[in-house]
């Protein structure tokens, strides 16, 4: 078959991608032909096909494929979207129509210390939790890319962080950093680490490491599935090779291994950073905000002046202000990807 | 040698695993343990003497069963399954159609389009949830279900459609051509042929799309009202934090009942999620 | 094989959106609900869930029944977690639907005072035929001129405290002062149960702490004009250098992390010896009496005491918690929702739920002073006349919009927890300025 010769290289990264959802392991041609009799036989026999209509012209197929997005996008995010930078232009209070004020919420913003901090808290908040996810996930999809006994369990379960609802969980950690009846520090103290309490939620620096701590624990499991997604993607065969050659592990890790998973590894880290800069329920459950304003993130800091302060114009100017920022992040990060796949 | 291969497979593979699968899981067991433990038990500081937190000699169904009958636990479970499956389906179908378009057609803006579905993600919710009461009450949707089934995909289906895009890239262009010279529609060569390659990006793609509806709060906050029509995050909140006191027990066995049955169900598909996310590789 | 035309695949294509919006009329349609600004009669009522069960049982199964038999209306009542209903409160007023009736904890209703309907008329009936609202209800539910919120309750403040312990290191009554107190902690606390407060962002305990004791210092947010910030004077100065002192000397430095509930825990596990808070934890003690024992095996209920704050150079003070119920502005069902206020508020029908309270929430009036339930339990009775001390946020003005948006941001409590971190007093108390400068100026 023509595309089977022609393009071989480029069928075969497709094929190891099929591979890796059908488990199969036949030839291309054999891959190709069984998806046209597959067609074949799915669509009723007689005629076969009908090449005038609208929707063989490219744009309007394409039109069409858009439109569900289009209209529920448009009738649920538009408005909202546009109506809160609106807000943020405005000096609307809660239930008070506000007036056109041009940037002063963000000059208002700018000038706050508490805003300060939250920019600085969230920043740094997604860059360590960030780095840390990503240096455990990928250790640990390492471990799980092994084999070994209840493999399926233990990928299922390692996800649980990730799956339950994340005010509820934030309610358990809530618990155990109580700094009345805390297990963990129950924990240390019986092992001989602590003889006083940690406090942990009550200490500026120490509620930001606990906040961070909880953000790890729930983003681990997320990384970590996915880069083993990455990790099957790597032919064994290629480890093996380098290894006759000499190179150890960590050698086989770093010119091998590594970049091999860089892709995924951007989009991963790109929907995480995305997560987390927009965090909202964990801190809010676990701190409120506090000790003294030192955990608020944007989300939370936005939240209590929009919502619990009713300033919505000041609050949608928080949200906004997150906007640049992440969007400058998010826009490297795309840029950086495409230019992997063209590589 | 074979020792000491054994000792060095402990070390670097077996210690680190279990330390991951200790540290990641501890708080379940915690979870675990508050929700089979008597409340006399629950409240011991620390330090107290002779405390061993991690085991009771006395479990009680206590915490359970007020879950399940002084509150409408059931119905949240069974609400929040309805909604995060049909937000999910309506996201996958969206996102899977958008996500062929971006990527597999050949018009003019598709850049920029594609662009512009993934900025609404940026928008973080608790800026959108007020002007979205607006919305939802002028559809008069309001305490129904389907105000968080229209809105969740709000942030399901830019998700869904780039995670597509990724897949769909990655699958030669080849296979649709080949269909087309059969003599199947475009319509056809998308369904027939392209989308069951894809199953497994769409697998990942509505794994992840689930979790995230049933994680939602803020939105199942405001736009529900009746107890009856809660979700699970919410309806556990409302009914088991009162004033100054939580039902630690109770929360814990909602916490662990609202997540234990997806587990288990994707303990039957992590490994097409593994697959499915793979796709994303050239995304 | 079928023939795909383009009107079929619009159909397709179409039909996955259209049932998402067609389907939600139809959703309606089928669960054979009508949208609720048709039932003309329904008022749905939006409330806490209440610390104490049984009064929300009440409502549930009497009190609400009962009204829509005399009223003729139908009554939606949806509780939720104390910390959510301002979420859900600015979402009905921006989106102009949602509950009729709404709670508001203390002066938050200032907050929304322009989307609130005048509730004047009813409060003037109630009101004065019922002894007069307390102080702290009318400070919180009046806007100078109007009645924007209608009084439910007060929720008074005193300290619990641990009889036996105080008597092991010598004090059998009381302190009277703040100075007696802070040296009986500093007793307490090297004895291992120090006193326990909150300074973190929690609605409820932190700023009824941490007000009243600005206060007993002579120290004031705002000059009785409601505008001119005044915080930063000598007194307020004093009151957080002897903060700062007596939480390391006295408290339990956890603190800085507790929310409302914490207290209550640390109090019943027997790790504090006194604590500022609602009747909630003595409640719970009675509750569940077996649960809850002294280190010498007896029923705590038996060793706990209530007593007013203790007064400082500027005298006696408190902040006590309020709930009122606002009737919304955007609402179709005013008349009903009024009606109903006024059916409940009457005594006849407020009485069962007052005793039902069993002493966690005074009358908004102060005819509930003489309730016989008073009489009930000795330990409760401080309880009794608790409310008629007190003040609210915006002292020395009015508590209007600016001091709930001072409050929310916690700017008072902020100022002490700063100072207990290690923040020069001055320095704490300058940034508290600066911050309701920029509250109040604008």
């Amino acid at each position: 078959m023509r595309i089977a010769t022609t393009r071989a290289p480029r069928l075969r990264l497709g094929r190891a991608l099929l591979n890796q959802g059908a488990k199969s392991e036949e030839p291309d041609m054999a891959s190709a032909t069984t998806t046209t009799t597959m067609m074949r036989s799915a669509m009723p026999a007689g005629r076969v096909h009908q090449k005038a209509g609208l929707l063989e012209d490219e744009r309007w197929f394409a039109a069409a494929l858009l439109l569900p997005t289009a209209v529920l996008l448009g009738l649920f995010i538009a408005y909202p979207f546009f109506q809160g930078i609106w807000l943020a232009l405005t000096d609307t209070r809660v239930g008070v129509p506000g007036n056109f004020v041009g940037l002063k919420n963000f000059e208002k913003v700018w000038n706050d210390s508490i805003f300060r901090t939250a920019v600085w808290n969230t920043c740094w908040y997604t860059f360590i939790t960030t780095i840390v996810k990503l240096v455990l996930g990928l250790w640990l999809a390492q471990l799980l890319n092994r084999h070994f006994k209840g493999k399926a369990w233990v990928r299922a379960f390692i996800l649980l962080p990730f799956i339950i609802p994340t005010v509820l969980s934030t309610f358990a950690w809530k618990w155990m950093f109580d700094p009345t009846f805390s297990v963990l520090n129950w924990l240390f103290w019986q092992m001989g680490f602590i003889t006083k309490r940690i406090n942990w939620l009550g200490e500026p620096d120490l509620a930001f490491f606990s906040i961070i701590v909880v953000n790890i624990w729930r983003g681990v499991p997320f990384y970590a599935i996915s880069l083993l997604a990455g990790l099957q993607t790597i032919s064994p065969e290629l480890q093996e090779a380098a290894a006759i050659d000499g190179a150890n592990a960590w050698q086989r890790f770093l010119h091998i291994t590594w970049p091999l998973l860089l892709p995924v590894t951007m989009v991963v880290t790109l929907f995480s950073v995305i997560q987390t800069f927009a965090d909202f329920q964990l801190v809010y459950v676990l701190t409120g905000g506090g000790p003294a304003n030192a955990t608020h993130l944007f989300a939370t800091y936005a939240y209590q002046i929009g919502v619990g302060t009713g300033l919505l114009s000041e609050g949608a100017a928080i949200s906004l202000a997150i906007f640049p920022v992440l969007f400058i992040v998010v826009l490297l990060q795309l840029l950086y990807i495409r230019r992997v796949e063209t590589r | 040698m074979i020792e000491g291969a054994r000792w060095r497979r402990s070390v670097y593979f077996h210690l680190p695993l279990v330390m991951f699968v200790v540290l990641l899981l501890f708080p379940f067991y915690w979870m675990v343990i508050t929700t089979f433990r008597p409340d006399g038990e629950l409240y011991r500081p620390w330090n107290a003497k002779n405390y061993n937190p991690f085991w009771t000699w006395h479990p009680t169904l206590e915490h359970i069963r007020l879950l399940v009958e002084d509150t409408l636990f059931s119905t949240w479970l069974w609400n929040t399954m309805l909604i995060s499956l049909a937000s999910t389906a309506i996201s996958l179908v969206c996102g899977v159609f958008a996500g062929y378009a971006l990527s597999r057609l050949k018009f003019r803006f598709a850049g920029s389009l594609g662009t512009g579905i993934f900025v609404t993600y940026l928008v973080p919710q608790t800026l959108l949830f007020i002007p979205l009461a607006d919305v939802i009450r002028n559809f008069q949707l309001g305490d129904t279900p389907w105000s968080l089934i229209l809105t969740y995909p709000t942030f399901l289906i830019p998700f869904s459609t780039w995670l597509m895009m990724g897949y769909f890239k990655a699958i030669p262009k080849e296979l649709e051509e080949c269909a087309r010279i059969d003599g199947a529609s475009r319509w056809q060569a998308m369904i027939y042929i392209i989308l069951p390659v894809a199953v497994p990006g769409i697998l990942s793609a509505g794994i992840f799309a689930f979790t995230l509806s049933w994680n939602e709060f803020i939105y199942a906050l405001v736009f529900l009202s009746s107890s009856a029509q809660k979700t699970i995050p919410v309806g556990v909140v409302s009914e088991l934090v009162r004033g100054d006191v939580f039902y630690w027990g109770s929360l814990m066995a909602g916490a662990l009942l609202g997540s234990i049955p997806v587990a288990v169900v994707y303990s039957f598909f992590v490994e097409h999620y593994v697959a499915g996310l793979t796709g994303s590789v050239k995304g | 094989m079928a023939r795909v035309s383009r009107r079929s695949l619009l159909k397709v294509t179409g039909t996955t959106a259209a049932a998402a919006t067609t389907g939600g009329l139809a959703g309606i349609l089928a669960s054979g609900r009508a949208p609720a600004y048709a039932q003309t009669s329904t008022v749905h009522w939006l409330k806490w869930n209440d610390f104490v069960p049984a009064a929300d049982e009440h409502l549930r199964k009497k009190a609400i029944p009962e009204a829509e038999k005399a009223l003729g209306i139908k009554i939606t009542l949806e509780t939720i977690n104390a910390n959510d209903l301002q979420a859900r409160t600015t979402a009905a007023i921006q989106s102009k639907s949602g509950a009729d009736l709404i709670m508001a904890f203390n002066s938050n209703c200032q907050l929304y005072a322009e989307s609130l309907a005048d509730v004047t008329a009813l409060c003037e009936a109630v009101g004065p035929s019922q002894g007069g609202y307390y102080d702290t209800m009318k400070g919180n539910c009046h806007d100078g001129k109007n009645w924007i919120s209608v009084p439910y309750c007060v929720i008074p403040g005193l300290i619990a405290y641990r009889k036996s312990w105080f008597n092991a290191v010598g004090a059998t009554t009381f302190p009277a002062t703040w100075e007696e107190y802070r040296a009986v902690g500093m007793k307490l606390k090297a004895a291992g149960h120090p006193l326990g407060q909150t300074l973190g962002h929690t609605f409820g305990d932190a700023p009824g702490f941490a007000y009243p004791f600005m206060w007993s210092f002579g120290g004031k947010e705002v000059e009785a004009d409601g505008k001119t910030v005044a915080i930063n004077s000598k007194e307020t100065i004093e009151s957080v250098k002897f903060m700062a002192g007596f939480w390391k000397d006295a408290h339990d430095e956890g603190g800085l992390a507790w929310d409302d509930s914490s207290n209550n825990r640390a109090f019943l596990s027997g790790t504090i010896a006194a604590t500022l808070n609602g009747a909630s934890i003595y409640i719970e003690s009675v509750r569940r009496a077996a649960q809850y024992m002294t280190e010498d095996g007896k029923e705590m209920r038996t060793d706990i005491a209530h007593a007013p704050m203790p007064r400082g150079p500027g005298g006696a003070s408190a902040f006590h918690g309020s709930q009122s119920t606002m009737v919304m502005g955007y609402s179709k069902n005013q008349k009903a929702a009024v009606d109903f206020l006024r059916w409940f508020h009457t005594p006849a029908n407020f009485e069962p739920w007052f005793t039902s309270q069993k002493g966690f929430a005074s009358g908004p009036t102060k005819v509930w002073e003489t309730n016989k339930m008073w009489d009930e339990d000795p330990v409760m009775k401080p309880f009794r006349t608790a409310a008629s001390v007190g003040r609210v946020p915006g002292y020395a003005g009015r508590p209007n919009q600016k001091a709930a948006e001072a409050l929310t941001k916690y700017i008072v409590v902020d100022m002490y927890a700063k100072a207990v971190q290690g923040m020069a007093a001055e320095a704490s108390v300058s940034w508290a300025e600066g911050e309701l400068k920029k509250i109040y100026s604008v």
